[in-house]
């Protein structure tokens, strides 16, 4: 009769008692497809810097590993080191635009970007709109991008995502509105006025 | 109660950004990337493990074990003589039922902090 897989607890209490590589080889298998995932939506789809700082946030999980009090999913936790690792290179690459004089041109890029994508209305099939969501993402602070990323994509609660971020609940709330409102502007082309937009 | 943002009471029907983004993560969550060697490479870039030398534990059983015999041979009665005398002092001060209660609330007081700290440091 095969054994049962073991749950995340199970392997994350071998991987502090024992030091078992094994077990944490195991957690790594199972949720790299997700942390890959997320780090490639939070690049814009640079799946080699995705790579390595999917990398970064298994190997920060390792070390880190007796302070994870449990509190949160593994899962959860992992999309928390995954994100800061993003932050701390957008910040150190000075990709992302923080500030006043920043979030002025980030709503200039919107502005921009929305009388560009005028022409959408013309474009058929959903992988042109699919085109235009990923380029108008890039018109977020990064904080906002993660908000989306982790309450759309990874289907995580306000509290979870506030977790993540490290953040107030209401701040993350805050920033999915905004990029909410934002993403509404830059893809007016495609809103329900626009002709052929979605209804 | 935890709410999730693309809960459609959340939303209003008209949020149409709300749909994008709901309808993008759904193709995003049918997509699985495969290992393809990642979990290898992260298993490989892990710290080394802090072995210690094999030789050590029993050398210091070894040593342990010397240091214990040494002090049985030169202090002989030593241990029996500071029990003795102690018990002495002890016996020799009366107690009043007040104090004993004082001591017996001290320790129990101290133990209690010892294991709530213990407890948070889990």
């Amino acid at each position: 009769m095969a054994t049962p897989p073991l749950s995340d607890a199970q392997l994350i209490a071998r991987c502090i008692v024992g030091d078992d590589r094994h077990a944490f080889a195991e957690l790594v298998k199972r949720h790299q497809s997700s942390i890959r995932a997320c780090l490639r939506k939070l690049t814009s789809g640079n799946a080699a810097l995705s790579d390595d700082l999917a990398q970064e946030t298994f190997i920060q999980a390792w070390r880190n590993l007796k302070s994870f009090r449990q509190d949160a999913r593994f899962s959860t936790w992992l999309y928390r080191i995954a994100t800061n690792c993003w932050l701390m290179h957008a910040r150190k690459r000075h990709e992302e635009l923080l500030g006043d004089r920043d979030a002025e041109l980030v709503v200039e890029d919107a502005e921009s970007m929305s009388h560009g994508l005028e022409s959408a209305a013309n474009h058929a099939g959903s992988s042109a709109m699919k085109l235009d969501l990923e380029r108008a993402m890039n018109v977020l602070t990064a904080q906002e991008r993660a908000a989306i990323i982790q309450c759309y994509h990874n289907d995580l609660t306000h509290e979870e995502a506030a977790y993540v971020l490290g953040c107030p609940v209401g701040t993350v709330k805050t920033h999915v509105f905004r990029a909410k409102q934002k993403l509404k502007t830059a893809l007016s082309a495609w809103g329900p006025d626009a002709v052929g937009g979605v209804s | 109660m935890s709410e999730r943002p693309t809960s459609p009471e959340r939303d209003t029907p008209s949020d149409w950004v709300d749909r994008l983004l709901a309808d993008d993560a759904h193709e995003y969550a049918q997509n699985y990337i495969d290992d393809a060697g990642f979990s290898a490479k992260v298993m490989q870039q892990l710290p080394a493990p802090a072995t210690l030398p094999v030789w050590r534990k029993p050398a210091a059983t070894l040593l342990w074990a010397a240091v214990g015999l040494g002090l049985a041979f030169t202090l002989p009665g030593a241990a029996l003589d500071v029990a003795r005398e102690a018990f002495k002092l002890f016996a020799a001060k009366p107690f009043s039922l007040s104090e004993v209660f004082v001591v017996i609330a001290i320790a129990g007081a101290g133990m209690w902090v010892t294991a709530i700290v213990a407890w948070r440091r889990v």
